[in-house]
């Protein structure tokens, strides 16, 4: 039996990849008559003498961006497998279904995106539960794996080397692009991403936070919550994206639900220009004083927020002129998956899985 | 007994001395606990680090042990105390925040060992591969 799986080796993308990082398809686990971890175990024993991030993928469920986005593919477990070892405590998580809960679209608005006709009965992941983050992981730690010197955080959206302290991000919807062998667009995250990723939504059981309560960061918050400096820390890691025109779709379907960015949504750079340039609502008083610091710090002024744009753009047009609307990342390059991924099979052993 | 803590000055002297018992001439260098300064160790593991150590030294080609000293949870809290002083040496103002240190896991340290002989708690043996 062969296990299927890409990779993203070091290197990748003109030399931006710091580490390897493995994407897997539950269904090629399933077809090898494995389970999620004896997918691990294999990826590890293919990692003898060196060492990558592992993100196990369903390729039929939606989760959700860290701004409320809902993404057409979700992280069912995550590892960090180093010289064939996976630590015992740290180095796998799995990633439960989240149930859709009595409540959930008054208590998580964003969710409402769950009923579009492309996401509509598909099953929901997003941060793990209690019984998946284990015991011996204490409340401050995130939803990250450990192993040797690799961690894959944020359940599978950002992965260090700790000893040589480099780190790479890699979005939901760049994932869904290299899975789907799509296209990807790579470079330094920059400062609007980086203030983007704090710009969250408040969730159960979120990708990054929350658990059995709602997290303490609503949206209009920002988790970054460090002022100036927000716009600086991930600014400096390569980050691969889905290229603007496809996640501009995204956006626009969920602000055609009529969710509002600042109350519903995270009021991130790229939701916050959208909904200007689309005429849809921002809640601008929602939106704490915190988080307009940081908006302010990369040019997105309350002022001009405030101001409706006098003739907004339709979805065409929106997705014609998603380059220009959508702020940050100017300059990265465009690949074919097929161009940053390696496609590979593995012979399984069973004995080196037992 | 099992209760006792040692301070942490005798139980760096105690491994030193453990990895000399058989050849005065062996190196020990221990490494992790560089920034505490005063503590207590749990004097059981005390003694079973320095009968590990001793253990070590039995076989006559050691010349050289480390002590590598890891915290268990790779993902490290730490609160932060931002102090600010006047010329007077008052301090004005304590800002405490939490700050996390994500720090490699045991295995990185694994990778070069011919034999690996996990004694931790069972719900802290690594998986190996």
């Amino acid at each position: 039996m062969k296990l299927k799986y890409r990779v993203i080796p070091k290197g990748a993308a003109d030399g931006a990849m710091p580490l390897d990082w493995v994407f897997i398809d539950e269904k090629d686990i399933k077809k090898a008559a494995l389970t999620n971890f004896e997918a691990v175990k294999v990826i590890a024993n293919e990692y003898k003498n060196s060492y990558a991030a592992v993100d196990i993928v369903d390729l039929d469920a939606v989760s959700v961006t860290s701004d409320g986005i809902m993404n057409p593919i979700a992280v069912t477990a995550i590892a960090s497998v180093d010289h064939g070892m996976v630590n015992k405590t740290y180095g796998y998580m799995p990633i439960s279904e989240t149930p859709e809960y009595e409540g959930i679209f008054e208590d998580e608005p964003h969710m409402r995106q769950w009923h579009l006709d492309q996401f509509k009965g598909k099953p929901l992941f997003r941060g793990p539960n209690a019984k998946d983050r284990g015991t011996e992981r204490a409340g401050h730690n995130e939803n990250m794996t450990l192993t040797g010197r690799i961690a894959n955080n944020n359940c599978g959206s950002e992965a260090f080397n700790m000893v040589e302290m480099t780190e790479a991000l890699v979005f939901m919807s760049a994932a869904n692009e290299l899975m789907r062998d799509g296209e990807v667009t790579v470079c330094v995250a920059g400062p609007e991403v980086s203030v983007g990723i704090g710009m969250v939504v408040s969730e159960r059981w979120g990708r990054i936070f929350g658990s059995a309560n709602l997290g303490g960061y609503k949206a209009g918050m920002s988790a970054h919550n460090s002022g100036e400096y927000a716009k600086t820390v991930k600014s400096d890691y390569p980050a691969f994206a889905a290229p603007k025109e496809k996640f501009m779709k995204l956006m626009l379907d969920a602000l055609d639900t009529g969710l509002i960015v600042g109350r519903h949504l995270g009021p991130s750079p790229a939701l916050m220009c959208t909904a200007h340039a689309y005429g849809t609502p921002i809640d601008i008083d929602h939106i704490s004083d915190r988080a307009w610091i940081e908006l302010e710090s990369v040019g997105i002024s309350k002022e001009e927020m405030s101001k409706p744009v006098a003739k907004p753009y339709t979805r065409e047009e929106m997705i014609a002129h998603a380059e220009e609307i959508i702020p940050g990342m100017k300059n990265a390059k465009r690949y074919k998956a097929s161009e940053v991924v390696d496609i590979k099979e593995v012979e399984v052993d069973p004995t080196t899985i037992a | 007994m099992r209760c006792m803590h040692t301070k942490l000055p005798d139980f760096l002297a105690k491994m030193q001395a453990a990895a000399k018992r058989i050849r005065p001439e062996t190196k020990i260098v221990i490494k992790g606990l560089e920034n505490v300064d005063t503590a207590k160790v749990a004097s059981l593991r005390c003694g079973r680090i320095e009968e590990e150590i001793y253990e070590v030294t039995q076989d006559p080609d050691i010349t050289e042990v480390e002590l590598r000293i890891v915290p268990f949870n790779p993902e490290v809290i730490y609160s932060t105390i931002a102090k600010g002083y006047d010329a007077s040496g008052k301090c004005k103002i304590a800002i405490l925040d939490d700050l996390a240190a994500d720090i490699p896991t045991v295995e990185y340290y694994l990778t070069d060992a011919e034999v690996i002989d996990d004694r931790r708690s069972a719900g802290h043996k690594q998986t190996q591969l």
